[in-house]
């Protein structure tokens, strides 16, 4: 299983999600991309955007703090095959 | 935000004030809310007719297009809505190159949260030939300042962090702002006071209470006090300093000419001030029980109360104004209805909801302690005001973005 990552940092909607879309397009099922944002309202956002994306399967999302006190949203998708 | 600097066309935009009249006229369109559930849920753009609105995700047009757009009822204008200004720009040129014809609503939610709206509060023309009194709406949070004019002089009452605005407002209107006043420590919004009083080269005041201490350079002002706008005694008119402890243990109410007291936040149109905010219910619900029972008792029935906030378009008057006789809100808040302390800290209690978003955040810059960056308050001031102890007033939880 091969990790991809992805720096969203400062991107605001609705470029995390569609930076997302475009590496996630070019994996294998089973791998998984880890999105690092900084925009809060991409939690909710990569919840719903699971919902309606048959090949993304969200794995895990936390919290974490980065350089000068900003806040990380980070979100683990895996690609699945359907 | 989208990089839009390779794209040929750019897509039509619509400002916020330019909607708000729109659907306050009640013009045809559809309001096309592309954010996730849990924000379109939480904050929702309101006017004062009802707005036709769809909620389709932006993330849904990315993975079914055609499914979404079908979603979006024809025939009628379609504005496009989300937090930043980003998302509803991608679906705005999704849609026009689907041909449908679309506008995306520049700035998104956080411009309609910024947006101010000046209105002239109607005075009789005794009245209109000494002062002024403009109600300063800001539509998205439902918080209002005001600006009291005569004789060229300019008092601004609880600005909000656009200053430019309110020194822009005061110039266009020929005045010079001498002044600037806060009625209390605001827990919901950053306030404007300081930066714009260092601008003009005027007084700031605003009171924490007794035994708190402020951070920024204010000059006190003393219960009873007379505050001459536009001249000495006789030449201008008085705005009269009284204090309404309660809300916050230092809440000031000013009466303008003995008969406009913008009341900040220990009245409001359909409830009273929580309260709440500094841990201690029972000691600030029974001081807030006796500013607008005894401090206020004195005023007659005629005085028109104009309230820091309000909790929805429906208190917007046909003038556009919010406000309210005194004498009606003493026999229609519930609130004003107690017949002792006891009731009314029990009324209180009963319905307690959730404080608002970052308010110790925002007390503390209020305060003066502290100078985080503007992108946090704008994070911090997302969503509707929830200063009143009563959903009557406030609208629902806190959005992020």
């Amino acid at each position: 299983m091969t990790v991809k990552t992805l720096d969203a940092r400062g991107l605001k909607c609705p470029m995390p999600i569609v930076r997302a879309k475009q590496a996630l397009d070019a994996m294998a099922p089973g791998d998984r991309l880890e999105v690092t944002a900084t925009d809060p309202g991409s939690m909710a956002d990569f919840q719903g955007w699971v919902k309606v994306n048959p090949r993304a399967r969200l794995v895990e999302q936390r919290q974490e703090s980065g350089e000068a006190g900003r806040v990380l949203y980070i979100h683990l998708i895996e690609r699945t095959d359907a | 935000m989208t990089d839009t600097s390779a794209e040929p066309d750019p897509v039509p935009t619509i400002e916020v004030g330019e909607l708000l009249r729109a659907a306050d006229r009640g013009e045809p369109m559809v309001l096309l809310d592309v954010r996730n559930e849990d924000e379109a849920r939480a904050w929702a753009f309101e006017a004062r007719r009802a707005v036709a609105t769809v909620r389709v995700p932006y993330f849904d047009f990315i993975e079914d297009e055609a499914g979404s757009i079908s979603k979006i009822p024809s025939g009628r204008d379609v504005a496009v809505i989300c937090a930043h200004g980003g998302s509803s720009e991608m679906v705005a040129r999704l849609l026009a190159e689907a041909g449908v014809p679309a506008r995306h609503v520049t700035g998104g939610m956080v411009a309609y949260g910024e947006y101010l709206e000046p209105v002239a509060v109607p005075l009789d023309a005794g009245e209109a030939s000494r002062f002024a009194v403009w109600q300063i709406n800001r539509r998205g949070k439902g918080c209002l300042s005001y600006v009291v004019a005569s004789g060229g002089e300019a008092v601004v009452v609880d600005p909000s962090r656009n200053i430019a605005w309110f020194a822009d407002f005061a110039a266009r209107q020929g005045l010079r702002v001498t002044r600037v006043l806060d009625t209390h420590v605001h827990a919901d919004h950053v306030s404007g006071g300081p930066a714009l009083a260092a601008m003009s080269g005027a007084p700031y005041s605003v009171s924490a209470g007794p035994g708190l201490e402020l951070h920024h350079p204010v000059l006190p002002l003393d219960d009873g006090q007379m505050l001459w706008v536009g001249g000495q005694a006789g030449a201008g008119i008085a705005v009269g300093v009284l204090f309404t402890p309660g809300h916050t243990p230092g809440s000031i109410s000013y009466l303008v000419d003995g008969r406009y007291l913008l009341t900040g936040d220990t009245l409001f149109t359909r409830s009273v001030g929580r309260p709440d905010l500094g841990g201690k219910l029972d000691d600030w619900g029974r001081t807030l029980f006796t500013s607008i029972t005894g401090r206020l008792a004195p005023l007659p029935d005629e005085v028109v109360v104009l309230p820091a906030h309000y909790a929805g378009a429906h208190e917007i008057d046909a003038n556009g104004v919010v406000s309210a006789r005194l004498g009606h809100l003493r026999r229609t808040v519930p609130e004003l209805r107690c017949r002792s302390a006891d009731a009314f800290v029990a009324s209180i209690r009963a319905g307690v909801r959730e404080p608002p978003a970052a308010y110790e955040e925002i007390t503390r810059v209020n305060l003066g302690v502290g100078s985080p960056e503007s992108d946090a308050i704008t994070q911090w001031e997302l969503g509707r005001n929830e200063c009143a102890v009563s959903g009557r007033h406030a609208g629902a939880g806190r959005p992020e973005r």
